[in-house]
């Protein structure tokens, strides 16, 4: 009687510690973490021959996958840009495990790590749009800006509580999602669409949009949801109904879209057609066959710089990594211009930043780099449409 | 009655639940014998999905195999089942054995340890991104059915195998002088001792079998699911224990019911409930906590007095 317990004992506490982590989680505006003396926006910064840009990306946790897109795509730019130039750039790496329940806090920490470090000029990252939220005071207070490449939800540059510290080389939720619902409405002309999220705030967004965006225009919309790890589809394949004619997947891990789509073919449902959003824009997805369409910024796959890229990587391409390249550029782009001095502070940076102008021919993206007061790239209007052609997504639209 | 809707999620909950009664039976056999919570094993069933995988690679990969499809699956279950045996010995005898007198705590704590461990070994060896078993290249893509039972060959195979599996064990267990050796220690470990039963070696034969039907699990959901990736044996440890303790911890047919009934719930829960596909988790864990409330011992377990 003892043992049991003693056994009910440890559930019931691991019960409760799941449940305190569960909660704090959970809670996405919760104070900021106590903070360690930040360096000032004003205090004046020797430039050096090395500088110095802060770097947040879940290079651990479960959503690592994506993590080692970007931090390839940073140091691939780094890389170039310490063959090209006299000065060189470092970067200081923060891992803020997205994803895991311990996520929202190690972000924080790699937070107040950064705005303490006198030397870190401006910061690349973070990856989610909930960590932004989490860090915004401790970057603002300490004067730094962030590019982020892959945080989507709209109203992080819309809400006026970042403007001139937040931008982002990713188009948000607002435009991705109407381009991709009105594919579907004006092209494919299907009726029944099923829109499958995977509970992330990048994958709700697009879904919520995508979703308003079809009922406007009268398409029978069913919803569902499934866990960013989760790897067994079937029975969320069984509730889809026989009428759906294609299928919405906004997730961000490819390996998994590549599964969906294989276990709908294992169910017998491999002619209903399927479409993913920027997060999935991979040769692993694009495999499942020609009826898989996707989204994605006009990012050229023969281009120079993918090619230099994929020698010195290796893999397909790590597309939803390339933004973060464009994020690195424009800050050491911006840190260049606000060193000519010798010196500079974090405030000429941010301003630098605000000013970028980069052109679309040394742009990674396929559009200018050019950012609104929002903290938005003025330049991306659109997003463009892919189909596979059974191995590799080939532009349809856009 | 949507029967096709009830086939589709009976196939697919015995499916997962065929998968969680070996990770719960290794759960189990270990509680049954050591009275300790392997954590761990989870994540051993996350390696033997990358031994699986690599078998795979090994022999010439799942489109152009050196060996027939069949040859090539007996090869990679049983380098998976023979490694991850290893592996629970491994693990055993440098993280638990020198704990064995400690207080209960510290091997539940070296436990989560080495789940840590071997998570994290796995994100360094393995590397970050997703494994593709490509199982229709290997086997096909074939779907069979009898009358509005719908079942591919991998969950076929996967449901097949994993009862194969039970029964050799319950076999073994009931049958041969280890498996009599190893009721002994699971009784009453000093006694088992003084009549001249090898303790140790019971426990690393023991976390041998537990660990390579682990193993074997590993291999299956990569059949069935395509996908492996260094952080899979988390969630699924977690559902196996649950198996293990709605069965009734100790008990090994109670395992393996236990995993069907989890398998099946989740199933049931992720077509049926309210928003069953996201929150299936919260709907097996609640299910977790009704039994342990009704029924403490879990459906086979027995209520076991002990002197205090």
């Amino acid at each position: 009687m003892k043992g049991r317990r003693g056994l009910i004992g440890v559930l019931l506490a691991l019960s409760a510690a799941f449940a305190v982590v569960a909660a704090a989680y959970a809670t996405p505006n919760r104070a900021a973490a106590p903070a360690a003396p930040a360096a000032s926006g004003s205090a004046l910064v020797k430039c050096g021959k090395t500088r110095t840009i802060g770097f947040m990306v879940p290079a651990t946790g479960p959503a690592v996958s994506i993590g080692i897109q970007q931090a390839h795509w940073a140091s691939y730019y780094v890389s170039q840009y310490n063959k090209t130039h006299k000065t060189k750039i470092k970067l200081q790496q923060e891992d803020t495990q997205l994803g895991a329940p311990t996520g929202t806090a190690e972000a924080l920490k790699g937070a107040q790590a950064l705005a303490s470090s006198p030397n870190v000029l401006a910061v690349a990252g973070p990856a989610g749009s909930n960590e932004i939220v989490g860090v915004t005071k401790i970057l603002k207070d300490a004067g730094l800006a962030w590019i982020s490449g892959s945080s989507t939800r709209t109203t992080l540059t819309t809400d006026g509580t970042r403007t001139g510290y937040m931008f982002r080389t990713v188009p948000p939720d607002a435009i991705q999602g109407p381009t991709a619902a009105n594919y579907m409405i004006n092209k494919l002309k299907v009726k029944n669409v099923y829109i499958i999220d995977d509970q992330e705030v990048y994958s709700t967004g697009l879904a919520d949009t995508v979703q308003q965006v079809l009922r406007n225009a009268g398409v029978t919309v069913g919803r569902d949801g499934v866990d960013q790890q989760q790897s067994d589809f079937s029975s969320v394949i069984a509730k889809i109904p026989r009428s759906v004619e294609m299928i919405y997947i906004p997730w961000q891990l490819p390996p998994k879209g590549q599964a969906f789509g294989n276990q709908m073919k294992s169910a017998g449902r491999g002619s209903v057609k399927l479409m993913g959003a920027d997060g999935l824009f991979d040769s692993s997805f694009a495999s499942v066959g020609s009826h898989v369409y996707d989204t994605n910024f006009p990012l050229n796959p023969k281009s120079k710089i993918v090619a230099g890229f994929r020698k010195q990587h290796g893999g397909d391409g790590d597309y939803f990594g390339a933004p973060t390249y464009a994020a690195v550029q424009v800050a050491a782009e911006a840190i260049d211009k606000a060193c000519k001095s010798g010196s500079t502070t974090r405030a000429k940076v941010r301003a630098a930043i605000r000013g970028t102008k980069i052109p679309a021919s040394r742009s990674l993206i396929g559009v200018a780099l050019r950012f609104n007061t929002n903290g938005d790239l003025a330049t991306a209007h659109k997003f463009g449409i892919y189909k596979s052609n059974g191995s590799d997504f080939q532009p349809v639209a856009g | 009655m949507n029967w096709s809707l009830f086939f589709d999620l009976t196939v697919s909950g015995l499916t997962l639940g065929s998968l969680y009664a070996l990770v719960a039976l290794g759960y189990s056999m270990v509680y049954g014998i050591l009275k300790l919570l392997n954590f761990a094993h989870g994540d051993v069933y996350m390696i033997g999905a990358f031994i699986g995988w690599f078998a795979l690679h090994a022999l010439g990969g799942p489109v152009n195999p050196d060996f027939a499809g069949a040859a090539v699956l007996v090869v990679m279950f049983l380098t998976a089942m023979i490694g991850c045996g290893i592996l629970g010995v491994a693990i055993e005898r440098f993280a638990y054995r020198p704990l064995r007198n400690a207080p209960r705590i510290a091997p539940l704590i070296s436990a989560l340890g080495v789940s840590i461990f071997l998570q994290n070994s796995a994100l360094l060896v393995f590397g970050a991104q997703f494994r593709d078993y490509q199982t229709f290249n290997l086997i096909g893509v074939k779907t069979y059915s009898i009358g509005n039972l719908f079942f591919s060959v991998p969950q076929l195979l996967t449901v097949v195998a994993a009862i194969c599996l039970m029964v050799a064990l319950t076999v073994f267990v009931a049958r041969s002088r280890l498996g009599k050796a190893m009721r002994s220690t699971a009784y009453d470990r000093e006694a088992a001792s003084m009549m001249g039963i090898d303790v140790d070696r019971v426990i690393s034969v023991t976390f041998f079998i537990g660990s390579a039907l682990a193993g074997a699990a590993g291999v299956m959901f990569g059949l069935v699911f395509g996908q492996i990736f260094h952080f899979m044996g988390f969630l699924a440890g977690l559902k196996g224990f649950t198996a293990a303790v709605i069965g009734g911890i100790g008990s090994i047919p109670g395992a393996m019911i236990g995993g069907l009934v989890v398998g099946l719930a989740e199933s049931y829960a992720t077509g049926y409930l309210p928003q069953g596909s996201t929150f299936q988790n919260l709907y097996v864990f609640a299910l977790l906590i009704l039994v342990i409330l009704i029924r403490p011992s879990g459906l086979f377990g027995t209520v076991v007095v002990q002197k205090a």
